[in-house]
């Protein structure tokens, strides 16, 4: 038996993973409503799963662990929803209202902005880009309200009491994460054994690289765009900070709607100064360059261990194939099927693990029928 | 499955404390282990491990007889035969060095088996456990080298 390295995997192998990965994506994108609980709960999972540790180390069991611990996390739940629920009921009324200042308060500063480039040049003066622009947006956002934005709430409306699920699969997967390991490996003949528990645990680091590389990405993109926020002066830069790197867990499009979302506040809360909102955008190309080119391949990054030019090659397939799921999937599925294609593919092409299985089977056949 | 049935540590255990590794551990601590363990059946002539094999695992017999081969110049060697209560492979919770031994079953045998990673992570979350198990380890591995210093062929098989 050779030593498992990630090189291992051949051409034919990489090809597999790729395809394998578009259809699991494409299989995800029908089953989106339990998916994203399985997602939500994997991530509730490896952020709780060190608080668990700790009660370990203090000796408790694991199931005493796990109860503690997802116990005082849906305590930490209930009470920041009872805080908030009155809250978010006071102003749940001005909601409506208060996205559509924001709207109107980008449109607005998009509007002055195409204007002040047509004062300053002649052919998009002639081409009237403020006009057309603004009838298109106009014309766009009527048409999604009236056909794509009732479906968009129903659908959201529909998953949300499967996003319960996600607390309860996060307890399951603390409590018996280990028990399921054991099962799995149980129904693996004796010499693919070793390799299997290999397998299992680099499965199990992948995922958790990822999830806990995300959390603590999000963080630090919610620290620095909310610092950035505050001097800026915009209002609730924590809140907004919050969102905006929630919304980068999606690659791209998240990044293009938190900026925009934060340019639309800036515009409205200054609808003198345009200065505040390029400010805004300066500042969110600042912390994506930070997220690329520091947080990212601190945090992320060192999780997969795989090419950029694949990654990059593979989100766009990933959008292609299951839209924004696609986007926000693709790298934890990639992750973790490129895990399990390469240790396969190793195993699959080593012939003394097949030759012991062939004489285990013999053993196995001549024990049964000694006495016949 | 029994996922969601009994909890694992109240199904007749083997008993963890004969096997050398784990005697020093208490009976609160032995259950840690057990959540640990991986259980396998092997026929007499089965090969468990190859020389060369990735080391992942360290193998405790709970009854039956294995040997530990070595090929040296196309002959085969026998280097020792363990029997139930002694462990083998234990080599790979120190190193990730390739097996340098093949390891094969004499006897019909029930293997227990621990994967390094959960060991290491035992590190992490029991420490005491750990560090007695260590222990228990480093008066094995002294075993073996006193027997090896004396001119017996069980030197570094695993």
């Amino acid at each position: 038996m050779r030593r498992l390295r990630p090189s291992g995997a051949g051409p034919l192998a990489w090809c597999g993973i790729l395809l394998a990965t578009t259809l699991a994506l494409n299989l995800f994108q029908q089953v989106l409503w339990l998916v994203l609980p399985f997602l939500f709960g994997l991530i509730a999972y490896y952020f709780l799963a060190y608080p668990m540790q700790r009660l370990m180390f203090a000796g408790l069991s694991q199931e005493a662990a796990a109860n503690i611990t997802v116990g005082v996390f849906a305590l930490l739940l209930v009470g920041a929803f009872a805080f908030m629920l009155p809250r978010f009921a006071a102003q749940a009324v001005g909601v409506q209202e208060t996205g559509m200042r924001y709207l109107q308060g980008g449109l607005l500063l998009l509007d002055q902005t195409l204007r002040a480039l047509e004062q300053q040049s002649r052919f998009m003066r002639d081409a009237h880009v403020a006009d057309a622009v603004s009838s298109y947006i106009a014309v766009a956002g009527e048409g999604f309200a009236q056909n794509r934005l009732p479906s968009l709430m129903m659908s959201v409306a529909a998953w949300l009491p499967s996003m319960l699920l996600a607390p309860f699969l996060a307890y399951f997967f603390l409590r018996d994460g280990r028990r399921f390991q054991r099962f799995l490996a149980r129904a693996v003949p004796n010499a693919y054994f070793e390799r299997t528990l290999h397998l299992l645990y680099e499965v199990d680091r992948t995922t958790r690289a990822y999830f806990q590389g995300l959390v603590k990405l999000t963080v630090l993109d919610a620290v620095c765009l909310a610092a950035g926020l505050w001097v800026i002066g915009l209002s609730s830069p924590l809140t907004l900070g919050i969102i905006t790197a929630v919304l980068a867990w999606i690659p791209f499009v998240g990044s293009v709607i938190g900026c925009a979302l934060v340019v639309m506040v800036a515009a409205t809360d200054f609808p003198g100064s345009p200065s505040i909102a390029y400010a805004s955008i300066g500042l969110f190309i600042l912390v994506r360059l930070l997220d690329d080119f520091i947080f990212m391949p601190l945090t992320i990054g060192r999780s997969l261990r795989m090419h950029p030019l694949i990654t990059v090659l593979m989100i766009f397939v990933g959008g292609a194939v299951a839209g924004v799921a696609g986007l926000l999937l693709v790298l934890p599925v990639l992750g973790v099927i490129m895990v399990i294609g390469e240790t396969l593919s190793i195993v699959a092409s080593d012939p003394r693990l097949r030759a012991r299985h062939a004489h285990a089977r013999r053993l196995r056949w001549q024990a049964v029928t000694r006495d016949l | 499955m029994r996922l969601f049935g009994r909890h694992d540590a109240h199904e007749a255990p083997h008993p963890l404390r004969q096997i050398k590794l784990f005697s020093t551990l208490s009976r609160r601590e032995l259950p840690v282990v057990q959540a640990l363990r991986h259980e396998r059946n092997y026929l007499a002539g089965e090969v468990v491990f190859d020389e060369g094999d990735d080391g992942e695992a360290i193998y405790a017999i709970v009854s039956g007889e294995v040997e530990i081969l070595r090929h040296e110049g196309g002959r085969q060697q026998r280097l020792a035969v363990l029997a139930a209560g002694e462990v083998f492979g234990e080599l790979a919770l120190l190193d990730q060095a390739p097996r340098a031994a093949q390891a094969r079953a004499t006897a019909d045998c029930v293997l227990v088996v621990f994967f390094r990673a959960d060991f290491m992570n035992l590190l992490e979350t029991h420490p005491k456990i750990a560090s007695k198990i260590a222990l228990s380890l480093a008066r094995h591995l002294g075993g073996r080298l006193r027997q090896a210093n004396a001119g017996q062929r069980q030197d570094g098989h695993l």
